[in-house]
């Protein structure tokens, strides 16, 4: 099975075409010209994927290890919580 | 008043990739409308359309891509061959109050209608989260705003057809009134959407194909026109101070000298021979001319029935005696309607009219009508080696009529 962080970087590397040679856990975010604006559009394909849904749009991530991380706690957060919360379908409605 | 020179064009529109390009298939009489092959075009009463062959996507980094509707690659691409066309350099200071001055009528459409898709066909609450900054209408104009560092106005003026127009009027008077020197000014639209279309399907204003040869769908002034043919695009113009560009010895490809700008307060669509008349009266006025200095004019000539004979007969009321000496083309039969690009777009057609000395003709101009009696340039280019004056004019929903006077430099 494919870690967080693996997921993470086939993402950047499909969207952003970025080279996975430079996508290391410790690789910071600003040395891949990620901003926070490039980082909520990760955040929100990671959600997709891990069918997760974050509170913040990531701020204070500053390296890729601290993105995966932050999606695993989210991950068990949601195994915690019962039911599960997060669905790609809307909630509300009919 | 201070003299304002077009020292760089640059366009993307169907025929043409760039000026040279794009013009010399307009004087050619070659039209770029032809019938969409997408899947998604199955569902569309009419098929004809006028894409842009560039693959945009080949222009930009993937980071950048994602946060660019068509729209603003369109855009891009426009620009930056503006800006190389004029070898447009600024000091910083300059940079303060150099501006962008743009037009479009809907921003992101693919945009808009993915969202769309995604929220009520998808039933799904995953819009995207570029969404917002990829169909916000001045998207574009801030893109070229920031890829080429122009801190001063940034504006978008969203006036249906005449967007693109009014932007480059509306810089044009900064520039000649002396508080902007140089300019970035131009529009752009990328409306092929099944969401767009259908809205304008349903409007009862898009010509029928052409059964024997769909690129003749597009018939301005012929008695058997049926409508517009939507097309996509872009173009600016690098617009700056004559002084300044004398100075440092640009090429300078042509002089904006005159605009005008006025409503038709009638009705929401239906043009008048008035508010049309009046618009160019004003643009006349605003460059001290009179109406016989004026050698040609590319018209709005939507194709439309609405359209072609109002603006023949407010031709005649301006002109006189001297509408049967003039020359008028639309060129919209070869390259569709840009909607909010096509003010700038046919800008360039008539900046490169006056270069060339060179008229672009009107074509699938098949059947005389009575109510458009003017010399339209039929089905082939007309060398006019004399011509020195021209005139643009866009007329938009909404009732803004937006007409610009060029010279040749």
């Amino acid at each position: 099975m494919t870690t967080t962080f693996e997921g993470l970087r086939e993402i950047l590397v499909k969207d952003y075409e970025l080279d996975p040679a430079r996508l290391t856990e410790s690789t910071l975010l600003t040395d891949i010209e990620l901003d926070s604006l490039a980082l909520t559009e990760v955040i929100f394909s990671l959600e997709d994927k891990y069918d997760v849904i974050a509170k913040t749009n990531g701020a204070g991530l500053a390296t890729l290890g601290d993105v995966a991380k932050y999606i695993d706690q989210l991950i068990a957060e949601r195994d915690a919580a019962a039911p599960p919360v997060a669905s790609k379908k809307r909630t509300t409605g009919r | 008043m201070r003299r304002v020179a077009v020292t760089g064009l640059g366009v993307v529109a169907p025929g043409g990739n760039d000026p040279r390009e794009f013009f010399a298939s307009l004087v050619a009489g070659k039209s770029a409308i032809r019938v969409l092959g997408d899947d998604w075009t199955e569902r569309l009463a009419t098929r004809v359309a006028a894409p842009v062959d560039v693959d945009a996507s080949a222009h930009f980094p993937a980071a950048r891509l994602r946060m660019l509707d068509r729209v603003s690659q369109l855009a891009l691409l426009a620009a930056r061959q503006a800006v190389a066309d004029a070898a447009l350099e600024l000091a910083d200071e300059e940079r303060h109050t150099a501006g962008v001055f743009f037009g479009t009528g809907m921003g992101g459409a693919a945009t808009t209608d993915e969202g769309y898709a995604t929220l009520y066909r998808d039933d799904s609450d995953r819009i995207k989260p570029f969404t917002v900054l990829l169909a916000m209408n001045n998207a574009a104009g801030a893109w070229i705003g920031i890829e080429h560092g122009l801190a001063g106005p940034n504006v978008t003026y969203s006036v249906a057809c005449s967007s693109s127009a009014v932007a480059v009027g509306e810089a044009w008077q900064r520039i000649a009134s002396g508080t902007t020197p140089v300019a970035l000014a131009g529009g752009a639209e990328a409306p092929l959407t099944l969401g767009t279309i259908k809205a304008w399907e349903a409007l009862k204003t898009l010509a029928t194909e052409d059964p024997d040869d769909p690129a003749a769908s597009c018939k301005p002034f012929s008695k058997n026109r049926s409508g517009l043919v939507l097309g996509e695009g872009a173009a600016v113009v690098v617009l700056e101070d004559w002084e300044r560009a004398v100075q440092r010895g640009a090429e300078i490809r042509g002089e904006i000298v005159g605009y005008g700008l006025g409503t038709d307060t009638a009705h929401i669509t239906r043009p008048t021979v008035e508010g049309q008349a009046r618009a160019m009266r004003l643009a006349l006025a605003s460059a001290g001319l009179a109406p016989e200095r004026i050698g040609y004019i590319n018209a709005h000539g939507t194709g439309t029935l609405a359209n072609d004979g109002v603006e023949s007969a407010a031709i005649r009321s301006v002109f006189g005696a001297h509408a049967d000496r003039l020359a008028v083309s639309s060129t919209k039969s070869m390259h569709g309607h840009l909607l909010g690009a096509a003010g700038a777009v046919e800008l360039v057609a008539t900046l490169l009219a006056l270069q060339t000395g060179t008229l672009p003709p009107t074509m699938h101009l098949a059947e005389p009508d009575p109510e458009c009696d003017l010399d339209y340039v039929p089905n082939t280019a007309r060398a006019a080696p004399h011509l020195e004056l021209a005139m643009s004019s866009s007329f938009a929903f909404g009732g803004t009529n937006a007409v610009l006077v060029c010279r040749r430099a």
